[in-house]
């Protein structure tokens, strides 16, 4: 048809224009419509997408403070006790990770890693993330990485590793598989040695990556733990725990705990509870008082022990001297209570000083110095109650945390005044009976006795490790250094400790050149709520320093040896030390005097 | 005859197509290493971080080249003739694909259970998109020579060929391909080219009746189909998250954190794995995300722009089947620039469509920039009222080009 006919074209152009007008006004509506919808969500909604999307978008990540590692000393030299190990985990997500590239991977390199059943793992419905292998070494990593499997991650775990075994276990502890100390120093330092974890908030992608877009992005840095050295020293401690264990298998005791400390400063050298556990496989101890500390998280009766404090304290108050005398006849009534002499020689029976006493360890001597105490030499008083728990608490403090960087047991030390039969009560507690207070109390207080009269708050800290160099943490407020005892108090009972051992020396068990003393103790089991006298099952401990002669003590040493149902007394413990002296002077080198 | 004097082309059109193309690139560039990292971290593929910048590229130069090669190069009388003939090639390979993919070939490239590519060693195509532009120019052609013949309305001649056409064209597609988008895209160009033919408004009505309830038959008997309305629903009642909801929600969560001005380029998060199809169907939202409410308004103005431009180029071309023509490819893209902006807000349900010259894909790009670049061939002899007036005291050659030679024999 042609175009230019007239008027069909004209028609034409006005329906063509007028449909044309419904697509213009169609256009413009719905884009319109788009529009306003568009500033409805990007506008008025704006605020509130932002918070969805910082949701769905923020990845708050924590980043793991790397945990302290735990040094002991070798003579003068920090050498690693527990240490940081890197490790990996295999991690899969079974919708995308081919079964077979796994089994592949885990057949070819990591079979002893293997902690998940495959078949499991993929009949597992919507399972997506398994952890298939675990404690992978970083080389065998490396090898898996070289194939470039698809769809397999590594995940970087931290293991704690005690390279010594299970040397100083009780003393180190070990951490729970949430990162958490547990028992000893891991447990009792676990603040400082976990430090501080940081924070990483960031905007990441799907997968959990984190990206640099964002502006609001917040990374905190982990402070991570110290570096901490024990006072230990390594060798110390590794042969006290070998002598230890040997007197275990030639004794009926089952159980030993060893302290050794310098009495000058109360720094611990050497601290362990045999038997040992390996902290690498702490789940495999069957007891978990194994776990425990025998040092100073269990309170006992350490007995005749003791008796170097009620001594000291009469001694120090001025009421009574090593040549001091009183009747001894074997035994003596308290409150109606006949307490007796574990030593019944006839010989010993008569006037006899206290240095006898205290060499024999009767029990006699000892209510005579808290009689002393009382300034009445005929019966205990409630002034010589009150001396006495003077000096036990507030002196030696016995029955209080020490403040040593571990965990402590109190213990406790019965009130002078308070409750029925004072009298028999302090009178046990002369001999160390009818209280309860820990090795570690103990030999502190026993280190002031012997090294001029300082009281001196335990340690088991040297400091920090940091570029090589100890430094020392800041010093709590609780650390004290308190002059308890007279110079000559302390002289007499050195002397007095040297004279107990007088038949080791002329055994030749005690070297020449040497001054070394002590006191043993035996402590009955409370069974059933009252003391066993049958004496079945007993606790021996020994107490006693080791220097060189005519020069304060360098080193204290105490023991403590027990099995259930054996009697185990001081005798058999002082073998013990008798053995650990002797090691001490060989590995520390103490000159005798020439 | 009128003779429209060849003039100057519609150079809004032409800048307008070759800026959006031009910003798609530089989006692309911009998250399609995120792209490659979701892809390369969570199917283990090895993308490299530009393969898919350098993919859109050589589709923009491919679309520039295409865009230029009907703009200048081969003109429309010569497209028209071989009408029927693209329109059978087109619909052939369409079947082709179909069969193909029945039986398994490796020529056939599925991708989540639907095969709508050819796949030739490194190169992919869509026929999908080869019979949109196919359709098109049949049924401008058709529907200018009914039309003519008088033919319009009736039954035998004219509604029974139309519908032959059109449902074989609907059936590959949307049926044999699953491509609902595309199916969305061919209605409305059968129904914007069907308004302006000429046919009874009554037709059209019942028509139109017809389709809708056709495709809501279609909607309500695909679970696939209902799954996606059920998810719109949900999204716009604002009920629980699901997986169906998390496209919109996610698309629309991006246009919301985009604000007034965005977040700016390279910074969007979502691209980053949480918005799927981010550079495909959802590259509005992403787009929404990095340059906020102005740079959607501006972009929706282009596209605005060129639509209306295109009406404008319709409403003053000399032959009936260039009009209607210009009027198919502005219904084809309306359809896609509306279904996908709809879709990514939440406006309507989605239905897997690409947004015209900004998202990424090859043959989409190419074909369109055909049909426009043809477009704006016709636009360079379209009369409007100043040269019509001019052309009485212009002193220009009369049919100097061979152009704009418009003889037609009957």
């Amino acid at each position: 048809m042609p175009r230019n006919s007239i008027p069909k074209p004209e028609t034409n152009v006005v329906s063509k224009k007028s449909r044309l007008t419904i697509l213009k006004f169609f256009v413009l509506v719905t884009l319109a419509i788009i529009t306003l919808r568009l500033f409805f969500i990007q506008i008025i909604e704006h605020d509130y997408w932002i918070a969805k999307a910082d949701k769905e978008h923020t990845l708050l990540e924590t980043i793991t403070a790397r945990r302290g590692e735990i040094y002991m000393m070798d003579h003068k030299e920090p050498v690693a006790a527990v240490l940081n190990q890197t490790s990996y985990q295999i991690v899969i997500d079974p919708t995308v990770t081919k079964k077979e590239d796994i089994q592949h991977v885990i057949d070819t390199y990591a079979k002893d890693y293997a902690v998940a059943n495959l078949e499991e793992v993929y009949n597992t419905e919507g399972l997506r993330y398994s952890i298939v292998a675990k404690n992978v070494p970083r080389n065998v990593i490396e090898e898996i990485a070289k194939e470039e499997p698809s769809a397999i991650w590594f995940k970087k775990t931290n293991q704690r590793v005690y390279p010594e075994g299970s040397l100083g276990s009780s003393l180190l502890g070990f951490i729970n598989a949430d990162g958490v100390g547990q028992y000893g120093v891991e447990r009792s330092l676990d603040e400082v040695l976990s430090g501080k974890d940081g924070l990483l908030k960031t905007t990441a992608d799907i997968n959990n990556v984190a990206l640099s877009i964002g502006n609001d992005n917040v990374k905190i840095p982990a402070e991570d733990g110290k570096d901490l050295v024990l006072s230990v020293d390594r060798g110390l401690e590794r042969g006290a725990e070998e002598i230890a264990a040997k007197h275990i298998e030639k004794t009926p005791a089952t159980n030993a705990a060893v302290l050794i400390m310098d009495p000058n400063t109360s720094e611990v050298l050497a601290m362990s509870s045999i038997p040992n556990y390996d902290p690498n496989h702490y789940s495999e101890v069957e007891d978990a008082s194994a776990y425990l500390n025998q040092v100073t998280e269990v309170p006992y009766e350490p007995a005749s022990v003791c008796k170097s404090f009620a001594f000291s304290a009469a001694i120090n108050e001025g009421v009574m001297t090593a040549d001091t005398t009183y009747f001894n006849q074997g035994y003596e009534v308290v409150d109606g209570w006949e307490i007796k002499n574990a030593e019944q020689r006839s010989s010993l029976y008569g006037t006899i000083n206290m240095r006898t006493a205290l060499y024999w360890s009767l029990n006699t001597g000892s209510i005579y110095a808290l009689k002393l105490l009382g300034g009445n030499p005929a019966a205990i008083n409630q002034t010589g109650r009150e001396k006495l728990y003077d000096y036990y608490y507030n002196k030696f403090r016995l029955g209080r945390a020490t403040g040593i960087e571990l965990n402590e047991a109190e213990g406790f030390i019965p009130d002078p005044n308070d409750g029925w039969g004072r009298d028999s009560v302090y009178a046990n507690m002369t001999f160390g009976q009818n209280l309860g207070i820990t090795m570690i109390q103990t030999a502190t207080a026993y280190s002031a006795i012997i090294n001029g009269g300082t009281y001196h708050t335990p340690t088991i800290l040297k400091g920090e490790l940091k570029n090589d160099e100890i430094i020392p943490l800041e010093k709590s407020s609780d650390k004290v250094s308190e002059k308890i005892l007279s110079d000559d108090t302390s002289a007499s009972m050195r002397e007095m400790f040297i004279n107990n051992r007088s038949y080791k020396k002329q055994n030749k068990i005690d070297r020449n050149g040497y001054q070394i003393g002590g006191k043993s103790g035996t402590a009955q089991v409370i069974k059933n709520g009252a003391y066993d006298d049958t004496m079945s099952e007993t606790i021996g401990t020994y107490i006693g320093f080791i220097g060189t002669e005519g020069e304060l003590p360098k080193y204290v040493i105490m023991v403590k040896m027990w099995g259930e149902g054996h009697y185990i007394d001081g005798q058999i413990a002082s073998y013990l030390f008798d053995d650990l002296s002797n090691y001490v002077i060989d590995y520390l080198k103490i000159k005798p005097k020439v | 005859m009128i003779k429209n004097r060849k003039h100057k082309s519609d150079l809004v059109i032409l800048f307008a197509t070759l800026g959006l193309m031009a910003l798609g690139l530089i989006v692309i560039y911009a998250i399609g290493p995120r792209r490659a990292d979701v892809l390369n971290n969570t199917y283990g593929t090895d993308y490299d971080s530009n393969y898919f910048f350098f993919g859109q590229l050589r589709a923009v130069v491919l679309s520039v080249l295409a865009f230029f090669a009907a703009f200048k190069w081969i003109p429309y009388k010569y497209v028209k003739k071989y009408a029927k003939v693209l329109l059978i090639i087109s619909l052939a390979l369409c079947i082709a694909l179909w069969v193909l993919a029945e039986l398994g070939s490796g020529l056939a490239k599925c991708e989540l259970g639907e095969c709508r590519w050819f796949q030739l060693g490194p190169v992919s195509f869509q026929p999908a998109e080869f019979l949109k532009l196919a359709m098109v120019i049949y049924l401008a052609d058709f529907l200018a020579r009914k039309k003519e013949e008088g033919n319009i309305g009736k039954l035998r001649e004219f509604w029974l060929p139309l519908s032959i056409v059109c449902g074989l064209a609907l059936f590959l597609v949307v049926i044999a391909e699953g491509d609902l988008g595309t199916g969305v895209a061919l209605i409305s160009i059968i129904f914007g080219m069907l308004l302006v033919s000429g046919i009874p408004a009554r037709q059209y009505l019942i028509l139109s009746a017809l389709v809708l309830a056709v495709a809501v038959g279609a909607v309500a008997t695909s679970s696939h189909r209902m799954e996606r309305v059920d998810a719109w629903l949900a999204t716009m009642s604002g009920s629980e998250s699901s997986d169906s909801t998390y496209h919109i929600e996610n698309a629309i969560l991006a246009i919301g954190t985009g604000g007034f001005f965005g977040v700016g380029i390279g910074n969007s998060v979502q691209a980053t794995g949480y918005l799927p199809e981010s550079i495909n169907d959802s590259i509005f939202a992403i787009l929404g995300e990095t340059f906020g409410f102005v740079g959607l308004f501006l972009v929706i103005v282009v596209f605005a722009v060129i639509l209306l431009r295109m009406l404008k180029v319709a409403g003053g071309t000399a032959a009936f089947d260039e009009h209607l023509y210009i009027v198919g490819v502005f219904s084809w893209m309306f359809a896609q620039v509306v279904v996908n902006i709809m879709a990514m807000t939440g406006l309507v349900p989605v239905t897997g469509i690409t947004l015209p010259l900004l998202s990424y894909g090859g043959t989409s790009m190419i074909f369109l920039a055909y049909a426009l670049g043809l477009v704006l061939q016709l636009s360079c002899y379209t009369s409007r009222e100043v040269i019509t007036n001019e052309d009485i005291s212009s002193r220009g050659r009369l049919g100097g080009s061979h152009h704009s030679s418009r003889r037609r024999s009957s």
